[in-house]
């Protein structure tokens, strides 16, 4: 009695182990396959310059500046961005026309990209442009990534002569769109 | 790559339960119940565990997901897996990995034969995590911020700790009288390794509001703190040591010191009614040792480049701006942690009498007992956010001489379909027992969102029968 006893309850463990076992077809090795691809949308550069700080006898004219822009001084940044996509939007109350040099600029101060968008001057009517979403990728994504600098060059067309007195402003927004590839 | 493994790693310490020990509590013929309850009805002449064998436990589930749900080999895409995975879960859906392992353990009856009064002790290795999910950042991960604009990306949705320790006890129950016993544990904890990030608020916002001036508004408020203990040398670049050896160097040898109580009572209202109580790690550790404080606090809206036209050398650095704002602090100062306390109860009600059926019984000394008892548990654990709690329906049944099995049903926010099975059993003085419950997920242990087990060895010596 005392042998059957004992093979009873060493048949119960067995059993208790055996329930471990199964499971389904797992494969761990996924884990490698894992990608991710998030798409972050940030402020990329604003100004908003008023007409009465353009002061100007009817001539041409042009204004410049540049900010610093050191995003890709991060290694995260030049290893991971697989695409960036850049949406300009201006708005022009200034009854005269404009074009809009935005410059993108390595640390020696050269000018690796240049975009450039023409405003047309103010006629008493909403005068918002949306512009065409200007996409990086590959080789304009390297140039793009050696970026220290934004410059802007607005030159303003010859036409109505702006005193201290004149209405409007010249307002330029955009964001950039960076699709990271992390593998 | 680090940002990679280390999103990843957060989604899989899937590892536990919720320390809920619910098939060990009151199953008195195995003696580590007493680690559940110093006042269970245990009794020994003297015992010893096997070392390292006396006691394993591990538990391991997430109420939100299961191995199966991202390992299965079923063609679909890993990072599809990924994401269905995050987009089910809640941010109160947790993660709860709790191992323990007795490295030796021992304990003596004191005084005559007539004595009631007993002493235990031992050390035992615990490792502790607790996570809850962090969706919010899950998501900014996987997808980042572009489908979700005007939407704020929760920071306090981060909550986790984790403690690696070494447990020091001395334990003392007695039998009062028939109806009662009383006892209680000391412990001394000492930690090796401890990671706090509990206390965390702020959101990361991207909005777009019409009449602000730049095309979207964002700010970062961020008020982050990660306290760790026991770790900061291994994140520097001048160690060249072996981690997993050091820190159980300081687990045991080196750690930060805590102390702590256990105590418990089991009563009887009549011969076969029994009420018990119990609560467990009400104790603290005193993070001493090669601590560390990180913070991120501060506010930082971001607008781009902001040309004005003017003052052609105005220096702009978003990263500078950015570290000014919301600048990362180093703090050392000491810190306590509060150890999980968890809490337990059950009434108990025994039937079926039955003669021991040891062959001999010559003295004419029948020792009657119940074959049979059943009746309910409550279990309830300390946790960042709210205590964790479970209720547990059970029966308990002495299928021979020396072999005893227990069968649990417990609801709790894991599942509410975890029958867990338990059996001890003693080969002359040698005292065996498995414990595991979700046993029904076990034909698939892999769709299993939580499992726990326990075994153990024991060598217990009783009074020679007269």
């Amino acid at each position: 009695m005392k042998h059957s006893f004992s093979n009873k309850i060493s048949s119960l463990f067995l059993l208790v182990f055996l329930l471990f076992s199964c499971s389904s077809d797992l494969d761990f090795n996924q884990a490698k396959d894992l990608k991710l691809e998030p798409a972050y949308v940030a402020n990329l550069a604003y100004f908003d310059v008023p007409a009465n700080k353009l002061t100007n006898s009817g001539g041409n004219q042009i204004i410049f500046d540049s900010r610093d822009f050191d995003i890709f001084k991060k290694q995260f940044f030049r290893d991971y961005l697989s695409k960036a996509e850049f949406d300009v939007e201006i708005e022009n109350n200034i009854q005269r026309s404009f074009v809009v040099n935005m410059l993108f600029l390595n640390s020696k101060n050269q000018v690796l990209i240049t975009k450039t968008f023409s405003v047309p001057a103010y006629t008493g009517t909403s005068n918002v442009i949306k512009y065409p979403t200007e996409v990086f990728e590959n080789q304009r994504l390297e140039l793009l990534k050696q970026t220290e600098q934004i410059g802007f060059i607005v030159l303003m067309a010859s036409g109505t002569p702006l005193d201290q007195s004149s209405l409007g402003n010249l307002k330029f927004r955009s964001s950039a769109t960076a699709y990271f590839t992390i593998q | 790559m680090r940002i990679k493994y280390l999103v990843l790693g957060l989604l899989l310490q899937f590892s536990c339960f919720s320390q809920n020990k619910e098939v060990l509590y009151n199953f008195t013929t195995i003696l580590q119940a007493s680690l559940v309850n110093p006042g269970a009805d245990v009794s020994y002449k003297f015992y010893f565990g096997f070392p390292l064998l006396s006691g394993v436990s591990l538990n391991a589930g997430s109420s939100s997901f299961a191995a199966y749900d991202l390992f299965a080999k079923n063609g679909v895409d890993f990072n599809q897996k990924v994401r269905d995975v995050v987009n089910k879960s809640s941010r109160n859906d947790k993660v709860v990995t709790n191992e323990q392992l007795e490295v030796f353990s021992g304990g003596f009856r004191v005084g005559g034969t007539e004595s009631r009064s007993y002493v235990s002790f031992g050390v035992y290795q615990e490792f502790d995590f607790f996570m809850y999910m962090p969706k919010d950042l899950a998501i900014l991960a996987l997808d980042g911020n572009k489908d979700y604009i005007g939407k704020a990306f929760h920071l306090d949705d981060l909550s986790v700790k984790a403690e690696v320790l070494s447990v020091f006890h001395v334990g003392f129950h007695k039998k009062m009288n028939d109806k009662l016993v009383l006892g209680g544990r000391a412990k001394i904890y000492s930690s090796g390794a401890n990671a706090v990030s509990v206390h965390n608020s702020g959101y990361i916002y991207t909005g777009q509001e019409p009449g602000t001036p730049n095309l979207y508004n964002q700010i970062i408020s961020s008020n982050l703190e990660l306290k760790t203990s026991g770790l900061s040398s291994f994140t520097k670049d001048e160690y060249d040591g072996n981690i997993v050896r050091d820190i159980a160097h300081n687990t045991f040898f080196n750690g930060s010191l805590g102390l702590g109580l256990d105590a418990g009572v089991t009563y009887y209202l009549k011969e076969n009614l029994q009420v018990t109580g119990s609560i467990i790690d009400l104790g603290f550790v005193r993070q001493s040792k090669d601590i560390e404080t990180l913070t991120y606090k501060g506010t930082y809206q971001y607008k781009g480049a902001n040309p004005d036209f003017t003052n052609q050398n105005d220096p702009e650095n978003v990263f500078d701006e950015f570290k000014k704002a919301i600048p990362r602090d180093t703090l050392y100062n000491k810190y306590t942690t509060w150890r999980p306390t968890k809490i337990y109860t059950s009434v108990e009600y025994s039937f079926g009498k039955s003669r021991s059926d040891e062959e001999c019984n010559c003295h004419g000394h029948v020792t009657e007992r119940y074959k049979n008892a059943a009746g309910i548990q409550f279990f309830a654990m300390t946790a960042p956010r709210e205590p964790l709690v479970a209720l547990t329906a059970f029966y308990k049944r002495n299928i021979f001489e020396k072999l005893d099995v227990k069968a649990t049903y417990t609801v709790d926010s894991f599942s509410n379909k975890n029958i867990g099975l338990g059996l001890s059993g003693t080969i002359w003085k040698l005292n065996i027992y498995a414990l595991a419950n979700n046993v029904l997920e076990y034909k698939d242990v892999s769709k299993a969102s939580s499992a726990a087990f326990q075994i153990g060895l024991n060598f217990v010596f009783q009074d020679k029968e007269e």
